[in-house]
């Protein structure tokens, strides 16, 4: 610790801290434009100046000049504002003024600081920038003329997400900021050089001229698309959100989004909402009330009785959950299921039967600071963007190790010290045994207290080094240095995401992942954590509350193979496109039409709610109250910003209404009420009450959690995919689950289904962007736009799942790569 | 970013193997983006723009902060230039012994005034500031050749002269 005077106050911080962190700390307001707190100083615009009695003789920029002791720091003085307002002049030599124009007006840095220090004329005057405006891309529009070189664009895009847009370009007073060949913006559009602008210059372009930012009421809430569970602050104006808020002070991202929680909010205001219930007469769906839609929906219930199946998506809130699984109760049936049912099994089963809790054993924020991270499947940053940002501060600040079991060379293969271990399709599950495998061989591994060594060790019989290279593809030596330095990390974490296109292995994958863990001693050492990332923002709710399989009850699958053999009376799927979203469309397909009775809740008519006897129009996550859980366990508010459009319900409202016509009791209404007695049924969520819930959230079980075993599950290899082709499936980065595709923001940048082929492949097919291609896979045939990329290696294709016309489901059934054949 | 990367390889077609043996040699040595840049110059006469994809890939810095360097120093050229660089002196000695009427003549020959290229990639024009030969003045080089004292007629005999060269 250091000590120090500011204005005459004395104060004590930390030796790292910087003259203006310290003023902070102490209540002391410096005006700043450059700095930005989750950036690296920087100094580029001297606002920040002060003066300090060692340093005499010229004024210190505050925001980069580290403290020491002894430091005598004046902040405000004569000379220091007229230097500062100076300052402030040159800033706006440059600066065209469009305020009254300006979506910034009102919240710009430069305008409050030009209010403040009264800079109402100015003695010089120079050119202006008369720039062509930015405005290839239909989310971020760049007006350089405004832009006062801060670099905090810069700076976000290099040092948070990692994928380098801008860079200073030119010299002297020809200085802007711009791409590569100054040519428009094309990049990932996660819109985070928009929140750090801190003028006009970068801005929101779906926002433009819709509203001045004091008009905006501001409702904090949780982003309804990823388990990453990033606050949200909705911006609303007339009922309608309007935009999404910059918010560092709150949650768990630190201000930080992708594309889809900063510009994927506009399904919520869409046209095409479903607004009344639908019930199908005479072949066709007709508009009713609510009375005789959940009058027909309780007495089909009451006809299928236990014959009843209930799958649900994984954003409904906690509170909507622990409804579902009262209505599973009070219509008698057991079968109950979400998400496809197979794809949680890695956290259900494979750490659940390693560790005794069915969780991430870590906080993300903690994955900062560790010094060695493995990254499992190559689809991590695209289902996860802002926990990838979070591994992207860890590499490229702290120095982090990166190893990626990876099927491509996505995202994270791009950042220094990223050791990419690329396999052949499918084959991540012999990776990681390979590894536990050297950590077992060259005594690394910790096995103090652990069950079923010996076990392991025997099922690990066949993948040595070698062997594991010669399936996989992945060198003997990346695969020993990775488990030797894996090992000697003090702070490490496993990443690994899963989620509805990635059921294959998903069991067998946890428990590989959970086996490493304990074998590196990761579980419930401080700062080191293994993470399961469900997809949705409540998969880990669901598995929370138990929306799985129960005892003597049908699973997902289960039911639908049920259903497809006329085995099923009811299915009531509810916030699922499952016709889109589950593998093997076939199946499902046949499911739905076999069913008697089928019930979809919905908030748009997908593929699978037109194919329903009943549609119950619900809400999406702007409109509701309640709570989610993210994937590092920790339970947050959502808060509704919007009215329910037309006669619209929410999920949890729907499902008290069907509770009530089935005859059963709730003696409980309102979230709080209900999450209290969530509470007494799920003594994890006991120990904080509803409006307990503080703005960085609730965290069950802590920052780490204590495993109550530490058991090594033997497990074998994969099967290896032929054929000349492989093609994966999973998640774009700019989509999540199949609702972004009704959101403009990501359909702007990814508008349609495509199929990539890596450069090698397009090369020898001679393929471009935008040829149509035959692909041809279990017994299907799809035609799909091409995308050439440098992703893939030969002979591997990916096709994002998301998208209702592509039919990716046809093909893929859940294998981990199906083997396909191309022709034009 | 990778389709601007294809666009740019689909206008220009460069074999960028050169490039490859330069950055082979650099790839593990930290900081060398400069030496880099001016070995990819010197081997192509200018950066053409896929090599800065492929230095940014292979050097695991981006395009954009490669694109910065090549700007912010005049010693790179993003465009092909030509055989003969003629760099006509405009410093003051020069300027004032008419280097004006020299730059003129290129102009008028060859077409091409500063910066600027000939179609056939044969020359390009430079207008400098002092090239430290003023006791010539009006001094021209045309690449490490230097002429001095010239006049109109002496500047119609030396393009003369490297027009009839290859």
């Amino acid at each position: 610790m250091v000590n120090l005077t500011i204005d005459g106050k004395q104060i004590t911080v930390s030796r790292t801290a910087t003259i203006y962190e310290a003023a902070l700390e102490a209540g002391i307001n410096i005006p700043v434009l450059c700095y930005a707190k989750k950036l690296l100083p920087f100094g580029a615009c001297r606002v920040c100046l002060v003066q300090v009695e060692q340093m005499k003789g010229r004024l210190i920029p505050s925001c980069t000049t580290p403290v020491s002791e002894g430091m005598v720091v004046t902040t405000t003085s004569e000379e220091i504002l007229k230097v500062r307002k100076t300052v402030l002049e040159f800033l706006l030599v440059n600066h065209v003024i469009e305020c009254p124009v300006c979506d910034k007006g009102g919240e710009c840095d430069l305008q409050e600081l030009t209010y403040a220090h009264e800079v109402v004329t100015n003695r010089f005057q120079g050119e202006k920038f008369n720039l062509e405006t930015d405005e290839v891309n239909p989310l971020i529009e760049r007006n350089m003329n405004r832009c006062v070189l801060c670099g905090r664009c810069v700076r976000v895009c290099d040092e948070i997400v990692g994928y380098g847009s801008y860079s200073f370009i030119n010299r002297g007073f020809e200085t802007k900021i711009a791409t590569a060949y100054d040519r428009g913006l094309n990049c990932e559009f996660c819109g985070q050089c928009v929140s750090m602008c801190p003028v006009g210059a970068i801005l929101p372009r779906p926002f433009k001229f819709k509203a001045r930012p004091w008009q905006l009421k501001e409702v904090d809430t949780v982003c309804g698309y990823c388990g990453n569970g990033c606050t949200v602050t909705l911006g609303v104006l007339n009922n309608k959100v309007e935009t999404i808020r910059f918010n560092d002070k709150i949650g768990v991202n630190d201000g930080n989004l992708c594309i889809r929680g900063r510009f994927g909010y506009s399904y919520v205001n869409s046209e095409e909402r479903l607004t009344t219930p639908l019930v199908r007469k005479g072949g066709q769906l007709v508009e009713t009330s609510w009375d005789e839609a959940l009058q027909v929906v309780a007495d089909g219930f009451k006809q299928a009785q236990a014959g009843l199946g209930i799958l649900s998506g994984a954003r409904l809130t906690n509170e909507e959950m622990f409804l579902l699984k009262n209505l599973a109760k009070v219509a008698g049936t057991a079968n109950l299921d979400h998400s496809g049912g197979e794809c949680y099994k890695g956290v259900t089963e494979g750490v659940a039967g390693a560790l005794g809790i069915a969780a991430s054993t870590g906080t993300f924020p903690q994955v900062e600071a560790c010094e060695a991270i493995l990254a499992i499947r190559s689809d991590f940053y695209e289902t996860h963007p802002v926990f990838g940002m979070v591994v992207n501060q860890a590499v490229k600040r702290n120095d982090a190790q990166l190893w990626l079991v990876a099927d491509k060379r996505g995202k994270f293969a791009k950042l220094p010290n990223a050791k990419n271990l690329l396999h052949r399709p499918g084959m991540e599950l012999d990776v990681l045994n390979g590894l536990a495998r050297v950590l077992l061989d060259e005594g690394l591994a910790q096995t103090e207290g652990v069950e079923g060594v010996a076990e392991l060790k025997q099922a690990l019989a066949n993948f040595g080094s070698d062997q594991v290279a010669a399936r996989t593809g992945v060198e003997a030596d990346a695969l020993q240095s990775a488990a030797r330095q894996l090992a000697a990390a003090k702070k490490s974490a496993i990443l690994l995401a899963y989620g509805l296109p990635y059921t294959a292995y998903s069991r067998e994958l946890g428990v590989a992942a959970a086996n490493l863990a304990i074998l590196l001693g990761i579980p419930g050492r401080d700062g080191s954590g293994l993470y399961l990332c469900g997809e949705k923002a409540n998969s880990q709710g669901a598995i929370d509350l138990g929306i799985v399989p129960q005892t003597g009850g049908l699973g997902a699958q289960a039911m639908l193979d049920a259903a497809a053999n006329g085995k099923l009376n009811a299915l009531y799927v509810v916030g699922e496109d499952m016709l889109t979203s589950y593998p093997d469309h076939g199946k499902v397909e046949k499911a739905l039409e076999k069913v008697p009775f089928l019930v979809v809740q919905d908030i748009f008519l997908s593929p699978t709610a037109a194919k329903a006897h009943v549609v119950l129009p619900a809400a999406t996550f702007a409109e509701k109250d309640g709570t989610f859980t993210n994937a590092e366990r920790r339970i947050q508010r959502v808060r509704p910003g919007i009215p329910l459009p037309g006669q619209a319900k929410t999920d949890g409202a729907i499902i008290a209404d069907l509770i009530e016509k089935l005859g059963g009791n709730l003696a409980f209404t309102g979230s709080a009420a209900i999450f209290a007695e969530i509470g007494r049924n799920i003594p994890v969520y006991a120990s904080v009450s509803f409006n307990g819930i503080g703005p960085q959230g609730f965290v069950w079980g802590g920052e780490i959690l204590t495993p109550s075993r530490r058991r090594l599950q033997p497990i074998g290899g994969a099967v290896p995919v032929e054929g000349a082709f492989q093609l994966l499936t999973g998640s774009a980065l700019y989509h999540s689950g199949t609702v972004s595709t009704r959101a403009k923001g990501p359909q702007a940048v990814v508008a349609e289904p495509y199929i990539e082929f890596g450069r090698e492949d397009a090369k020898s097919l001679a393929l471009k962007d935008g040829d149509l291609v035959k692909v041809a896979g279990n017994g299907v045939e799809l035609r799909l736009k091409v995308k050439v990329d440098n992703r893939l290696p030969k002979g591997v294709l990916f096709a994002p799942y998301h998208f209702a016309a592509a039919g990716i489901n046809r093909l893929y059934k859940g294998e981990a790569a199906v083997s396909v054949t191309v022709s034009k | 970013m990778s389709e601007a990367v294809e666009t740019a390889t689909a206008e220009q077609e460069i074999d960028l193997a050169g490039a490859n043996e330069i950055l082979d040699h650099y790839v593990d040595m930290p900081g060398a983006l400069m030496p880099v840049l001016q070995a990819i110059q010197e081997h192509y006469g200018y950066i053409p723009e896929p090599t800065v994809h492929l230095a940014a890939e292979r050097l695991n810095v981006y395009s954009s902060q490669i694109f910065g360097v090549l700007t912010f120093y005049a010693q790179f050229h993003l465009e092909p230039r030509g055989k003969y660089i003629v760099r006509v002196c405009k410093g003051t000695a020069c300027h004032v012994r008419g280097a004006n009427r020299i730059g003129d003549t290129l102009k008028e020959r060859l077409g091409i005034g500063h910066a600027e290229t000939t179609e056939d990639l044969k020359f390009t024009a430079e207008y400098v500031a002092c090239i430290g030969a003023c006791g010539m003045a009006p001094v021209i080089m045309v690449n490490d050749a230097t002429y001095g004292s010239m006049t109109v007629q002496k500047m119609d005999e030396v393009i003369e002269k490297y027009k009839k060269m290859d």
